[in-house]
């Protein structure tokens, strides 16, 4: 494969130099800005000003304007030619003899300015001196084994320097103090200023012409073995790899980033960036090739021609037209240094579009990825290849000259389906990757809209994600859109985050009603009714409470006892209100009272009686249809029972009006329980319905939280109930051995002994008896116990007085009375323990003060 | 183009597989190659460093280059094939020369590629080589190859090196964990012997960093400053 870097072009023809003069052939060429030279085989010096002119097709002619010519009389070729433009001078070596002509006039400017016995000569291009007046040469001497350093003004020359060397040298290049050359085996670098060398490597220069070519700062092209063209620094190292030439190379010539090389049959053309071929030319009697401040000049030995370079972009554009893509972007990355900084980054960044678009076609996503990203690609770019993804309000327009040649996605696949939905997948995770960055700064809309589309046409489970979350969908162009595919759940959702909840709602209600078909959600339902729980907006609340709990009123009502604790006062549900409308559904009423009284715990005197009504009516109902499951009737009165025994705000009076006349005897037990009527509550339990554990039962939750004597006052009447000596039988009187001896730590036992009829055994009450005497055993031992701390407590305190009575008072008219500060004028006194002697009478009236008696205790140990 | 810190070359008689173990690196697979010509170059990006890797030719026409490939080198890798003698031998008559060149601190690996034909476990395929397995797997022939070079002539010629090099044994690399034995085809130890090599050449590329500083003069930073800029006048 190749690319087109070079054009050749005729620059001076045949019948401009020596028309059919068959002998006479071009030695040498010079080039010097429009200045052409050439030098002949006999000894004449040709003088053109090139012309170069761009044709209306991009390319590019020379046209040549002959000057005065030389002839220098020695009959001998003119071997080199080099202009000095800013002596004005060419340096022509002729005979083995360097002279200067004058560069307009060649007039040979005389004596002084000639240099004998020379070989061939090289011009320092980097020379360390920097005296724009003279130009430094190096000579390759006819003299065996020397070479010598020069400097040419304009009309003289000087030697600098005289070096031997230990071959023959055959080719010279020079830059700085650096010489490189070809030696009759090898090559070396030799530093003419110290006189240090550098062995490059073994070349047979008897066997071939060596090539030594300045290619830049220190660095030299060399031909090496097996038609090599390596590179060395003048550091003796290479830096790149070599370049791969024919065997029989007779000259080279560089135009960054191109080495070129001339055959007998070829001018071949390799990149220093990455050493490929690049491009070949078929040229016959090729003689001389050399390049010239970035003119390359190829010559027969009678004709002259240009290798004019191509526009980088040209070259750029040809080889990503052939889809090189790594060699595009080497070559633009070799001309970072020749082009303006923000030129090449839009050049570079646009190579990198155009190479990312090329991977792309081929379906080679990762790379094309690392182009796109590195080449900072305007996304939508990317998603307009795509047909319909781009918002219908978007205002991009692609760029121009286009990246691609892609019309759209079914162009670039030829319709093949497999690879549309690789596209799609790789456009999905691109979009879905970058849509959080940078790269979607302005134009976030385009690209949420597109990756929405793409996620629902191929059904993405992360299509909720995205409407869900943040995201900038523009809505009217993604509704007709989860339309076409089916998702509606999604659409609603998407209306949600736009703020438009009501339409949301009507949408998912068409789904559950099955108006519309969408199976993204088995349970929307349950969804819709947590959505209205925790909207604030009560309008929408109110709207669909009515479908919502004709639905079902036991998820339904959720849409009133979801919501948030902490929910704003302006959109707190009122309940009142809430009761009021649930009228109508008679289970969600009982729930949401439920909520009230049993979940939020509202102390609220009609809460609780309307569900104590609410209970007590539906097991009423229940109870009086026929064909009642048991099961369902026992639960419904276990949640009546429970809860008149566990909430005392409900109208105890009101209820037990309501409930006398039905079978409920132990819900009206409990309701006399609350109105503390508890004979009556036992006389039921215990006489009509005969239920002791009941009875027991009424005892201890009504006694708790209340203290030990109320207790006891039920158990004793619980026990004369049983014992009432009008309605003794046998059953009775089980059931009063049985609590006596079961809750014996309850009862008073002389009061039960008392009571108990005389015919009853001791083995009949021996539990009871057990346990009564024990417990008088326990008090009995208890007050033991604190009788005896209380002595030990007074004795301590005896012991004090005796040990403050052990001291002497004095006692004098000077000392005054603590407490009212008047002296003493009789010898009664109270004496404090702590030393404090007060008037007696004060110290009463102290003491009537003190109405805590411990204080007194503490304080007065009086005399 | 970057500029390299340090530079790695790989020696060897031509046909042991310089290309291939280079290339099995680089590009994860082992596909054809041709006989290279000259020598080829590559760039690896080690962290923060840039390391040169040549593959030089291993042909008779091109040994004249080596010295210059060698030139300044901080990691020259010796390579025979380990089905082949001759090409053992080579590198101790032929190339250990070549690297005469190198840096006084170079660091020498040897390494005896296509381990694969005579060693069982060197030609399972690395996982991550299964996934450039050809097709149609090549049967694996039972009959494993003549192993013509055994590792403790490598660990004698690298302490031969050292002699040669005139460096005490104790102050290098020990044998053992300098000679290698690889396959380019499998991609057995392959990593290992690169990454190695770039781990223990690192040390040197700050060495010369923190050298090249002191003796570097920095343009901004003596503006103006002391009798230096006197003759400025
Ligand atoms: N079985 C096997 N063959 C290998 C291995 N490495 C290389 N080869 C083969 O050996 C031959 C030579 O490989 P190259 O990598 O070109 O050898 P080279 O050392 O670069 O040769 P020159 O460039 O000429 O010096 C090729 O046919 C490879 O397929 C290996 O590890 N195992
Ligand atoms: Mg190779």
């Amino acid at each position: 494969m190749s690319i087109k870097a070079f054009e050749l072009c005729l620059a001076v023809e045949r019948d401009l130099l020596m028309g059919d003069k068959a002998r006479i052939n071009i030695e040498c060429i010079e080039c010097c800005g429009k200045n052409l030279y050439i030098g002949t085989n006999d000894c004449f010096i040709f003088h053109f000003l090139l012309e170069e002119k761009s044709l209306a097709n991009g390319k590019q002619t020379f046209s040549v304007q002959r000057q005065p010519h030389k002839y220098l009389g020695l009959k001998k070729p003119v071997n080199e030619l080099k202009a000095a433009s800013a002596l004005n001078r060419l340096i022509v070596l002729c005979d083995n003899t360097i002279m200067l002509v004058n560069m307009l006039s060649l007039d040979l400017i005389p004596s002084g300015s000639k240099i004998k016995g020379v070989v061939t000569f090289t011009v320092n291009e980097n020379p360390v001196s920097g005296d724009p007046f003279c130009v430094e040469i190096c000579v390759i001497s006819i003299k065996k084994r020397t070479i010598q350093i020069y400097m040419v003004y304009e009309d003289k020359v000087q030697i600098v320097k005289e070096l031997s060397t230990p071959e023959q040298p055959s080719a010279v290049s020079l830059d700085g103090y650096f010489l490189c050359l070809a030696f009759t085996t090898q090559y070396i670098i030799l530093n003419y200023n110290t006189g240090t060398s550098q062995d490059l490597f073994p070349y047979d220069s008897e066997e071939k012409k060596p090539i030594v070519k300045r290619v830049g700062r220190e660095e030299f092209l060399l031909a090496g073995p097996g038609g090599l063209g390596m590179f060395a620094t003048a550091a003796g190292v290479s830096q790149r790899a070599p370049v791969h030439w024919s065997e029989n190379v007779i000259g080279a010539a560089v135009c960054y980033p191109y080495v070129l090389a001339l055959d007998d049959g070829f001018v071949t053309i390799h990149s220093m960036l990455d050493q490929q071929l690049k491009q070949t030319l078929s040229f016959r009697d090729g003689h001389i090739l050399q390049d010239f401040e970035g003119k390359v000049i190829l010559a027969t030995t009678k004709e002259v021609y240009m290798l004019v370079p191509l526009p980088l972009e040209r070259q750029i554009q040809d080889l990503l037209a052939s889809q090189r893509v790594e060699e595009a972007i080497v070559l633009a990355e070799g001309a970072r240094r020749t082009i303006p900084k923000d030129k090449f980054q839009v050049l570079h960044r646009r190579i990198l579009q155009q190479s990312g678009f090329i991977l792309f076609g081929q379906l080679q996503f990762l790379e094309a990825k690392e182009y796109f990203r590195k080449g900072h690609l305007d996304v939508r770019e990317l998603i307009s290849l795509y047909p319909l993804l781009l918002p219908s309000t978007s205002t991009f327009t692609r760029c121009h000259p286009p990246l691609h040649a892609f019309a759209d996605l079914n162009h670039l696949t030829q319709g093949d389906h497999n690879k549309i939905i690789k596209c799609k997948q790789f456009l999905i995770s691109y979009l879905n990757e970058v849509r959080t960055t940078d790269v979607a700064n302005g134009c976030k809309e385009d690209v949420d809209t597109a990756l929405l589309k793409l996620y629902a046409e191929t059904g993405h489970e992360s299509l909720l994600d995205l409407v869900a979350s943040e995201n900038s969908c523009v809505l009217v162009d993604c509704v007709p859109w989860l339309e076409k595919y089916h998702k509606y759940f999604a659409l609603g959702l998407l209306y949600h985050y736009n703020r438009q909840d009501d339409t949301a709602i009507q949408i998912w209600i068409k789904i559950v009603n099955r108006d519309l078909q969408d199976n993204t959600r088995a349970d929307l339902f349950e969804y819709i009714v947590d959505f209205l729980s925790f909207c604030s907006n009560q309008e929408l609340v109110w709207k669909y409470a009515d479908w919502v709990l004709q639905q079902n009123e036991k998820i339904g009502v959720h849409i009133f006892t979801r919501r948030p604790v902490n929910e704003d006062k302006g959109v707190k549900l009122n309940p009142d209100v809430v009761i009021k409308y649930l009228h109508k559904y008679p289970q969600a009423i009982v729930f949401y009272l439920e909520h009230l009284v049993l979940d939020r715990n509202i102390q609220k005197e009609a809460f609780h009686t309307h569900l104590a009504v609410l209970y007590l009516e539906r097991f009423l109902d229940l109870y009086s249809q026929k064909k009642h499951s048991s099961d369902e009737l026992s639960y419904v009165r276990g949640k009546l029972r429970t809860f008149l025994q566990q909430s005392s705000l409900y109208r105890v009076h009101f209820i037990l009006g309501k409930i006398k006349d039905t079978q409920l005897d132990l819900e009206c037990a409990i309701l006399y329980g609350k109105l503390e009527e508890h004979d009556k509550a036992m006389n039921i339990l215990v006489h009509q319905l005969k239920d002791f554990k009941a009875a027991e039962d009424y005892c201890i939750w009504n006694s708790k939280d209340r203290d030990f004597s109320y207790r006891q006052k039920l158990f004793h009447m619980l026990l004369s109930t049983y014992m009432d000596p009008l309605l003794t039988s046998s059953e009775l009187s089980v059931a009063a051995v049985d609590l006596l001896n079961s809750h014996a730590e309850v009862f008073d036992a002389t009061w039960v002994l008392r009571l108990v009829p005389d015919n009853w055994s001791m083995q009949l009450l021996c539990p009871f008896l057990i346990e009564a005497m024990r417990k008088s055993m326990h008090s009995t031992r208890m007050s033991q116990v604190a009788l005896a701390l209380a002595h030990s407590e007074n004795l301590i305190y005896k012991h004090e007085k005796l040990k403050c009575q052990a001291e002497k008072v004095m006692l004098s008219e000077k000392k005054g009375c603590q407490l009212c500060h008047n002296t003493f004028n009789n010898p009664e006194f109270v004496w404090y323990s702590n030393g404090v002697p007060v008037h007696t009478h004060c110290a009463m009236k102290r003491n009537k003060n003190l109405t805590d008696m411990k204080h007194l205790r503490d304080a007065s140990n009086h005399t | 183009m970057k500029k390299p810190d340090v530079k790695l070359v790989i020696l060897g008689d031509v046909n042991v597989g310089k290309t291939s173990l280079l290339h099995r690196y680089t590009e994860r697979r082992f596909k054809d190659t041709v006989s290279t010509v000259g020598g080829a170059f590559f760039l690896k990006q080690w962290g923060p460093y840039n390391i040169s890797i040549w593959d030089t030719a291993g042909r008779e026409q091109f040994h004249g280059l080596g010295s210059m490939y060698c030139r300044g080198a901080a990691a020259v890798v010796l390579t025979y094939d380990v089905t082949n003698w001759q090409s053992f031998a080579e590198l101790e008559d032929r190339f250990l020369a070549l690297t005469d060149t190198a840096s006084a601190d170079c660091i020498f690996a040897i390494v005896g590629n296509k381990a694969d034909l005579t060693d069982e476990c060197a030609s399972v395929p690395h996982p991550e080589a299964e996934r450039d397995a050809c097709p149609c797997p090549s049967p694996v022939s039972t009959t494993k190859s003549h192993k013509q070079v055994v590792k403790e002539d490598a660990v004698a010629l690298y302490k031969r090196i050292l002699k040669y090099k005139m460096l005490e044994e104790k102050q290098c690399q020990a044998a053992e964990a300098m000679c290698f034995e690889t396959s380019a085809k499998s991609g057995y130890n392959v990593d290992l012997l690169f990454e190695t090599l770039f781990d223990m050449v690192v040390p040197g590329i700050l060495r010369k960093r923190a050298e090249g500083l002191s003796q570097t003069v920095d343009l901004m930073e003596c503006k103006g400053t002391g009798p230096k800029s006197s003759c400025c006048y």
